[in-house]
């Protein structure tokens, strides 16, 4: 593993979630929060990157873990989780690949259009799947508190 | 805490205004639809029906006599704000526990949906920010992520110029992308930045709705197809403006330089 670009990647994706944390206008005292956040997707990234060459795990296990992080801080500073959540995992969603797709579109480039394309739903379904896996685990525990709304149907 | 409240109809009202406003600052759907009908429960009201998708909400309540109200909430925008998001969850946590009289949750609401129009220095730090991190993170060089920062405040700019005047969206989108594209092959031809590319990636991260796509993915495995196609298929067309701007700009200047 080459360590130096390993930091290169973790710093920066961190930073973008810091950039992200005021794009999407999160309360500021969050800011820290949401930089951590993707500071850990980001190192869980580069090692799932470096383990498995299978996309939709490379992006399952971050998915996984930036799901996890934001249930934890949630219920440790008593806030929504799906800010936390959007912030820390922003430097995974798959703008650059969702732009790629569309250029080639754009441009007629078909063959290239398909590899992207591919691309594209593998990393959105392992995302997805990674933060569905966890909330619905979360959901499961927190549903006798609602129960009473759901009983009355 | 559950009291009864003679106007179903403005318990309604209230109930799905805190939705409309849940919605447009970026909520997903079940969220929103427990939210309403936990709303309607804590005034009594026990049997709620709601529907919603991301340009509409629908509920229907039935009270104790059998008679039932409806009534609708049109979305015609949607953006980000986790400020307001957490001040309206938090509001409607409230309502639930306190169940406060409806003309003073009203004041409330009206008071965290207040429209911040003026120019927000953090923001635009914000998108300077992250469009510098995201340039390298993609594989850009220092410089490369320094040509990223200029662009992002044009950006945020011309996103600020949608929101206060309420214009087409994707034309601006496809406008900003084409001013980022031009401005990005123009640095790099002037020696400041390496690769045009890289530029454009990272301003790009501001533009494209690569979140959105996957909380499309995540609502349809949830089990909210409507909601989840709908955001899918906005998320492509906004894909698509991004796109049709970034060919522009690489069509007429990438040949020219």
């Amino acid at each position: 593993m080459d360590w130096k670009q390993a930091l290169i990647t973790i710093v920066s994706g961190a930073i973008g979630s810091l950039g992200f944390s005021y794009v999407f206008q999160s309360p500021k005292r969050r800011t820290l929060i949401n930089t951590f956040g993707g500071f850990v997707v980001c190192a869980v990234y580069v090692f799932s990157d470096y383990f498995s060459d299978k996309e939709f795990l490379i992006f399952f296990f971050p998915a996984v873990a930036a799901t996890v992080y934001a249930e934890i801080m949630a219920r440790v500073i008593k806030a929504p989780a799906t800010p936390i959540l959007a912030c820390s995992i922003i430097a995974l969603v798959p703008g650059g690949r969702l732009y790629y797709t569309t250029y080639h579109f754009v441009m007629g480039q078909d063959e290239l259009f398909e590899v992207t394309v591919h691309q594209l739903l593998e990393i959105a379904l392992g995302l997805a799947v990674g933060i569905i896996c966890v909330t619905v685990i979360v959901h499961e525990i927190n549903r006798q508190k609602f129960k009473q709304i759901i009983d009355v149907e | 805490m559950q009291k009864n409240v003679a106007d179903k109809d403005a318990v309604l009202a209230l109930a799905l205004d805190v939705g409309k406003s849940m919605v447009r600052c970026g909520a997903e759907i079940n969220r929103v639809e427990e939210t309403v009908l936990r709303i309607c429960y804590a005034y009594g009201l026990k049997r709620t029906e709601v529907f919603s998708v991301i340009s509409m909400i629908t509920a229907t309540v039935t009270d104790n006599d059998g008679v039932t109200h409806t009534q609708m909430r049109r979305i015609h925008t949607r953006g980000v704000n986790f400020r307001r998001l957490e001040n309206l969850n938090a509001l409607s946590r409230k309502i639930c526990a306190e169940v406060p009289d409806i003309a003073g949750a009203r004041e409330e609401l009206a008071a965290i949906c207040v429209e911040n129009k003026r120019f927000d220095i953090f923001v635009c730090m914000g998108y300077v920010v992250a469009a510098m991190g995201f340039t390298v993170f993609f594989g850009g060089s220092l410089l490369d992520s320094l040509a990223s920062a200029p662009i992002a405040v044009v950006l945020y700019l011309v996103n600020l110029y949608v929101k206060v005047n309420g214009v087409n969206k994707l034309f601006f989108t496809a406008l900003s992308s084409a001013i980022a594209g031009f401005a990005a092959i123009t640095f790099v031809h002037f020696g400041f930045g390496h690769d045009a590319n890289m530029i454009m990636i990272g301003d790009i991260m501001l533009l494209i709705p690569g979140l959105m796509l996957i909380n499309s993915v995540r609502e349809m495995l949830c089990g909210d197809l409507m909601s989840g196609l709908l955001r899918l298929l906005e998320s492509i067309v906004l894909a698509l403006s991004v796109a049709c701007g970034f060919a522009v700009a690489i069509m007429t200047l990438g040949s020219v330089w």
